[in-house]
């Protein structure tokens, strides 16, 4: 049994137990946004909750680190938006 | 209430190692784990529904077996807590942790811990490192055992140690062998390491069969081989690499690196032995010395904080011996793959969270303190609070980069909401 969550509003599938951060690299998304003009995007890169790269936001919920995070159905994720939030 | 218990962070081979060691002494333990499972950064389990279980030796699946079944024999003793974050100590001794089921922080006053985050990768950056499609050699490993599929199309990987073979080998049998492995080290040129490294029996075993694997599925290995720089290139990377003289260019759609792995010690408490809550370090998070001494070093700190409460310890002085060969064998892997540190253009990233250049970190003064790093250059104030630019700049100077000291907490970002719910009442 699978299930879906949405990035930016499109549908990405996953299988139980897997991290969001599996489950989008196995969709082809490895660019995870770029916040703000001149820093770089956002992407998977330590796997282990250490460079912040990867951490997406949640809709209604506090960012989290997607190599961290289990996949659930229908959430809502996407990039993190500009100034830095999540940050603080 | 009854007694505070011993509080251990990380699930990994040393944490858990310490947490089984003191349950079975009689000490309630709290084991507190950021991830859903168990296991840490060698045994990340797979997902339930992941192919293939990832190949890798036998001993490393036989230990982790076996310590798992000391904790379940010792359940009653420990209370595990996944998916919950250490966050650090805040001014009044309360230990910070935000249990992200929950969508809330809480503190907690244990009688002592123990704390066994493990290691983080280190890199040596070129220009194009901060690309999407550019991942550590290890990070890949945790999600190629996770997922039991290797990524597609086309995998390089470059930087130095172990790991980049182990790694392409795993990669062969799961069905997606690298183009290639650039290690930057010259190991054949310095034999009489290499001959003290096979009388040291296990790891070269390893290795052996990693080259064998390599072999078969006909992967490149070059020494004296680094990435010079990588490009975006549609859905891929153009990756340029200099091979001893030759300077070659190659596309392909993932790019792992990796140039060995230091201890995690940001905004994680100094270590404490004597203190009235003492506080220990184990595993790669007190010296990276790999899975085997992770296991010897939780049970170390477990048994050495047994000694300070009262209890006997009589058998630290051979844990020690044996950690101590541990020692000399990462030693002479270090030596065998030594190589010149090489300057990355001006351009080249250093803080990836703020964009920072090495240019940058060039304009400051040569020996600018470590406060001068931070606030004028704004090194290390991002989001990874400088576990990976830390490192860089180190090896860019020659000299260890010093830490904020006391370490500054939350260590990791944490939801306002989730730390406006924490009352001091709330401790547990
Ligand atoms: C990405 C990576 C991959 C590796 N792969 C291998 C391998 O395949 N083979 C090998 O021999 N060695 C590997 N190593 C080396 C590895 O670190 C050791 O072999 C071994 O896992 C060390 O055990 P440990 O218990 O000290 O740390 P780890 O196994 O790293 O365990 C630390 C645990 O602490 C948890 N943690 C970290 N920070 C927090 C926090 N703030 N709050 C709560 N929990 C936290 C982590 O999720 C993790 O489970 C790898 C290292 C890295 C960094
Ligand atoms: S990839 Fe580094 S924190 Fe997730």
């Amino acid at each position: 049994m699978s299930g879906h969550f949405f990035w930016s509003g499109m549908p990405v599938a996953f299988l139980p137990g897997e991290t969001i951060a599996a489950a989008l690299l196995r969709a082809g998304i490895a660019d995870l946004g770029r916040p703000d003009g001149h820093l770089p995007g956002g992407r998977v890169f330590c796997g282990i909750g250490a460079c912040q790269g990867c951490v997406v936001a949640v809709e209604d919920a506090a960012p989290v680190e997607s190599c961290l995070t289990p996949a659930q159905e229908g959430l809502r994720l996407g990039p993190l938006p500009a100034t830095g939030a999540g940050h603080d | 209430m009854t007694e505070a218990p011993i509080l251990i962070v990380g699930g990994g081979p040393a944490g858990a190692s310490a947490a089984a060691t003191l349950a079975e002494a009689g000490l309630p333990v709290l084991l507190v784990e950021q991830r859903d499972q168990l296991g840490g950064a060698i045994h990340r389990q797979p997902a339930n529904g992941a192919g293939n279980h990832v190949w890798r030796p036998a001993r490393h699946r036989r230990n982790w077996a076996a310590l798992t079944a000391r904790l379940r024999a010792c359940a009653g003793m420990i209370e595990i807590r996944t998916q919950t974050v250490f966050l650090g100590v805040d001014g009044e001794g309360r230990f910070l942790f935000d249990d992200r089921r929950a969508g809330r922080v809480f503190a907690s006053r244990p009688r002592a811990a123990i704390v066994a985050v493990g290691a983080v990768e280190t890199i040596r950056p070129f220009p194009g490192w901060e690309l999407p499609g550019v991942m550590t050699a290890g990070g890949a490993q945790v999600l190629l055992k996770e997922t039991g599929r290797p990524p597609e199309g086309p995998i390089l990987i470059a930087g130095s140690g172990p790991l980049l073979p182990a790694l392409a080998a795993q990669l062969a049998r799961a069905g997606n062998p690298p183009v290639a492995v650039l290690e930057r080290g010259r190991p054949w040129r310095r034999p009489a390491t290499l001959a003290r490294l096979a009388l040291a029996g296990g790891p070269m075993g390893e290795a052996a069969a990693y080259a064998a694997a390599l072999a078969l599925a006909r992967v490149p290995y070059r020494g004296g081989a680094v990435v010079t720089r990588a490009e975006p290139d549609g859905a891929g990377l153009t990756v340029g690499m200099r091979i001893g003289a030759d300077e070659r260019v190659l596309r392909v759609r993932h790019l792992l690196i990796h140039d060995g792995i230091e201890p995690n010690r940001v905004g994680i408490p100094l270590p404490a032995p004597e203190a009235a809550v003492p506080v220990l370090l184990a595993g790669d998070g007190r010296e990276a010395l790999g899975a085997d001494a992770a296991l010897l070093d939780g049970r170390r700190a477990a048994l050495q904080l047994l000694a300070r409460l009262g209890a006997g310890a009589a058998e630290l002085a051979g844990l020690e011996s044996r950690l101590e060969r541990a020692r000399r064998v990462q030693a002479a892997l270090a030596q065998a793959l030594r190589s010149e540190p090489v300057e990355p253009a001006p351009e080249t990233l250093i803080c990836r969270c703020e964009g920072r250049s090495y240019a940058d970190l060039q304009a400051l003064d040569g020996d600018a303190s470590a406060r001068e790093i931070r606030l004028m250059g704004r090194f290390g104030l991002g989001a990874c609070q400088g576990r990976f630019c830390g490192p860089m700049i180190a090896a860019l100077r020659g000299r260890p980069v010093p830490a904020a000291s006391p370490p500054r907490w939350p260590l990791r970002p944490v939801s306002v909401a989730a730390l406006a719910r924490l009352s001091t009442d709330e401790t547990e």
